[in-house]
């Protein structure tokens, strides 16, 4: 103690001001905070309680059920809808950051204008002069309009395809990357030729026995991955009357699907099909199984030595086939993103066909959602108008193509020629930024909407959406702005949902029932909407004429490797700009923040390259850098870029991060129309710089000691 | 004779200590007033007129009967009235002023409970409790003040009223404290 206060002094100071401390701290005076209440409060909110809003994720076009948490008017956690029979209350982490949408800093705030397209500078735009452009161009020669739309199939496509319709422009396009890298055109049309009926298959993942994937990444991103990942919880649960199923997976590189497969095969990309020709040929040998196709020509040996895979393992796995009770054979994107994809997927649905599980648990049903989905060559169509100049007013939701498409299809060039261009966009995307007009939409929870469900639920569903807090900016929904022309005879957005609505009223043996439309549109908003109350899809009929394809895949050349490019959490790469999903690590490599490429390392031993170097990855078509990352778990012959970064738009977190594959990607189609991305040749040349990536595995910490 | 006093006996020591003591006393009792005291509110808000011309406490504070909070009156609502009302006070100019700048009113609440307790509303206001009760003759106040003796036992003795049956119930200390 110093010599001033003497430690007896300091310790009845301490005393007496503890004293002093524990007095006014009793009173009411330590607890009086000045409160903020509203100045305007919204309706529903009580002071102090969460107020919960049932609608519909609109992230991806799996329509899962959301439940929204809201305080004080404030959009606060997405959580999963229980009764939703699609995702029965679980979410996907791309569904919980749905807020960080709303929440992005970097929307659009109001109407603006671009006076030089691929400057990011703006000029605002008073509404009702954007609403003017719109008007004008919908009363314009109608053959000159152009509508481009996202994968969603929602409200806003039925509503423009009715209206497209309706002035005699061209029908909407509905495209997106989920749909390019999952080959869903090719999936329709196979459907249509094995089953006879142009929709997406529906697969009862948790009823079969035995799952065979041939690249479905289901787990991760295929189709309706939280359906899918619910129904392989059950799959995998063994019950008194059931057996643990049992996983097979044909992929090239070991995706979160093939990591907890029971036998994965990491096939050359694009042999998936003649696997299941093969397959199907020593299955029609057994008993059990009733070909309906002639596989006659089909050599079990050329296919085993083409695919990388041993004879002795695809015969046991037929025998293993042979014996389940009720196996399931699953078409994924990797096997159709190829030029012999539609064979493909037609010699694997003709598996399940062979099989007979149509209808029946663990089998495939068909749904019954709409499954327009454009195909690359309805894209290249589209282009090739733009580019002659017989587009004059182009109008884009939902998607960024100039992000989305390979480069080498000329969108970007073509846009030049179109005089007008709309977009719709709430960030400021690549095709915004080439945008004359952005007029923001709402987004998905500042908006009224409905969405048809996809493949991932037994029953025909209608997933209500409605607005969980006050649009936060001078954001106006695109179904008004289009109505607005009053080419429909709808007033507004809600009346257009209302009248489809309307044939849903008096119809039984629904979640909701309601005699009259008011009352079942309030229930409708508090189920978050409507589904019929039991499984309901119809079995598809066998309708089957074609033969196995034999269509070899490409072979590599020298110093070649086949490109595999899979969707993430990041879905169309329109999640880039969510912190949340940035910082996410991917599953099988735990990269944060960052694209990578993924190499074996016997490959890199012989390519000199370790983790972390920077190499340039080239083909026919363009070339990006990545970063290595040396991945014991995928073809020697193969390297895989995952798809959804190097943004050169879209705010803050997406820009200059990573590269985009879209770039390597040559424009070939399968006879579906769809791109045939998975034969994609590339060349590895190191650069001799280095850039430590983020990743969880094997650093200190987080972002490890570099 | 000359031996020296100890230190403690000299006069000017124990006046010293005196006045420190006083000093400190003072200071405590002073705090201790303050924070007994009312704070100071944005407007003056006269509950006894707005009480005594028949206007239901429910109608600002409506949260009462839906929820734990009563709520604070939001500018909009106090606007619904006061854009029809001729009348034209300073404090009403305040509210004008807060409305013409689209800005809320930082109202400071009163009746407050500790956070370890969970008091809720609703179930007294269905119960049909008078606010009177807890909160005051609000027709005697202008802005409302805080209620003395509200502690626990003040809360037991009207929930033993309530009867046998209930206060088994309304007696468990989670009933507020969890």
């Amino acid at each position: 103690m110093s010599e001033i206060i003497s430690r007896r002094n300091f310790l009845k100071l301490a005393g007496l001001g503890a004293t002093a401390a524990v007095l006014t701290g009793c009173g009411p005076a330590a607890r009086y905070v000045t409160r903020n209440p509203y100045y305007d409060m919204p309706e529903y909110t009580q002071t102090g309680l969460s107020t919960y809003f049932a609608t519909t994720c609109r992230e991806c076009p799996a329509g899962c059920g959301l439940i929204m948490r809201t305080f004080e008017g404030r959009a606060i956690k997405a959580e999963g809808n229980p009764a939703h029979p699609v995702n029965g209350g679980k979410l996907c982490s791309r569904g919980l950051t749905g807020v960080q949408g709303l929440y992005n800093p970097d929307r659009f705030k109001s109407a603006v204008q671009r006076p030089q397209r691929g400057d990011p500078a703006v000029e605002p735009v008073e509404w009702d002069a954007a609403l003017q452009v719109v008007k004008d161009a919908l009363n314009g020669p109608a053959g000159e309009v152009a509508f481009l739309l996202g994968l969603n199939q929602d409200h806003l496509a039925d509503l423009v395809t009715q209206l497209a319709e309706t002035i005699g422009a061209p029908a909407p396009l509905r495209y997106g990357a989920l749909g390019m890298f999952e080959g869903r055109a090719t999936l329709v049309k196979a459907a249509e030729q094995v089953f006879g009926q142009a929709v997406f298959p529906y697969f009862d993942i948790a009823g079969a026995d035995l799952v065979v994937s041939f690249g479905a990444n289901f787990l991760e991103a295929w189709l309706s991955p939280v359906a899918y990942s619910r129904a392989y919880g059950r799959f995998r649960r063994a019950e008194p009357l059931k057996k643990r199923g049992y996983l097979v997976s044909f992929e090239a590189r070991r995706s979160l699907t093939s990591g907890s497969a029971d036998e994965w095969y990491p096939v050359v990309p694009g042999s998936e099909g003649l696997l299941a020709a093969a397959l199907g040929k020593l299955l029609s040998e057994s008993s059990g199984f009733s070909a309906v196709m002639d596989y006659a020509a089909v050599d079990v040996q050329a296919a085993c030595a083409a695919a990388g895979i041993e004879p002795e393992k695809l015969e046991a796995l037929a025998q293993l086939i042979a014996r389940a009770e009720r196996p399931l054979f699953l078409p994924g994107g990797n096997a159709l993103g190829h030029a012999d994809g539609l064979a493909a997927a037609v010699n694997i649905l003709a598996l399940n066909a062979g099989r007979g599980n149509f209808g029946v648990p663990g089998g495939v049903y068909l749904t019954t959602s709409p499954a327009g989905t454009a195909t690359l060559t309805d894209l290249r169509g589209l282009v090739d108008r733009m580019r002659t100049g017989q587009v004059s007013t182009l109008f884009i939701h939902g998607c960024n193509p100039v992000f989305e498409l390979p480069p080498t299809l000329g969108f970007t060039q073509a846009l030049a020629n179109v005089k007008t261009v709309v977009s719709f966009a709430s960030f400021p995307d690549e095709t915004a930024l080439q945008a004359d007009y952005v007029l923001p939409d709402h987004t998905p929870l500042e908006g009224w909407g409905y969405q048809y469900t996809l493949a991932g639920v037994d029953r025909p569903v209608l997933s209500g959406a409605q607005p969980v807090v006050v649009p936060l900016y001078e954001t106006r929904a695109t179904a008004d702005m289009l109505l607005s022309a009053g080419k429909l005879p709808y007033k507004d957005e809600v009346e257009f949902i209302q009248s489809v609505l309307e044939d849903k009223v008096g119809q039984p043996d629904a979640n909701i029932s309601g005699t009259d439309l008011p009352s079942l549109w309030a229930k409708y908003l508090q189920a978050g909407g409507w589904w019929l109350a039991a499984p309901s899809l119809s079995a598809p009929e066998k309708n089957f004429a074609d033969g196995a394809s034999t269509a070899q895949p490409q072979a590599a050349g020298s110093g070649q490797f086949h490109l595999m490019t899979y969707p993430t959490l990041f879905g169309d790469g329109s999640g880039a700009n969510r912190p949340w999903l940035q910082e996410t690590p991917d599953p099988a490599t735990t990269v944060m923040w960052n694209s990578w490429v993924e190499i074996n390392p016997k490959t890199a031993e012989e390519l000199g390259l370790h983790d972390d170097d920077i190499v340039k990855v080239r083909s026919e078509a363009g070339e990006v850098e990545a970063v290595v990352y040396l991945y014991p778990a995928i073809r020697p012959d193969t390297v895989a870029i995952p798809f959804g970064q190097g943004h050169t738009a879209l705010g803050r977190w997406a820009e200059r991060r990573g590269c985009n594959p879209a770039e390597l990607l040559k424009v070939t189609m399968n006879e579906a129309g769809d791109l045939a991305f998975g034969d994609t040749l590339v060349t590895i040349t190191p650069t001799g710089k280095r850039r430590p990536i983020a990743r969880a595995e094997s650093r200190v910490g987080v972002y490890g000691d570099h | 004779m000359n031996k020296p006093l100890p230190l403690w006996m000299r006069p000017w020591v124990r006046i010293t200590f005196a006045v420190v003591v006083l000093i400190f006393l003072g200071a405590a009792a002073g705090g201790l007033y303050l924070t007994q005291t009312v704070p100071e509110q944005p407007i003056q808000f006269p509950h006894n007129f707005h009480v005594g011309s028949g206007i239901p406490c429910m109608y600002c504070h409506p949260g009462a009967q839906w929820g734990p909070t009563a709520g604070l009156p939001t500018t909009q609502k106090c606007l619904g009235c006061h854009q029809q009302v001729e009348k034209r006070t300073p404090e009403i100019e305040k509210l004008l002023n807060y409305a013409a700048n689209g800005q809320s009113i930082p109202w400071v609440p009163v009746a407050i409970q500790p956070d370890f307790v969970q008091f809720n509303h609703r179930p007294h206001v269905a119960a049909g409790v008078e606010c009177a009760t807890c909160h005051g003759d609000l027709t005697k106040m202008t802005v409302a003040e805080p209620q003395r003796g509200q502690n626990m036992g003040w809360c037991l003795e009207c929930h033993q009223k309530q009867g046998p049956e209930k206060w088994e119930r309304l007696s468990d200390c989670a009933l507020c404290h969890y």
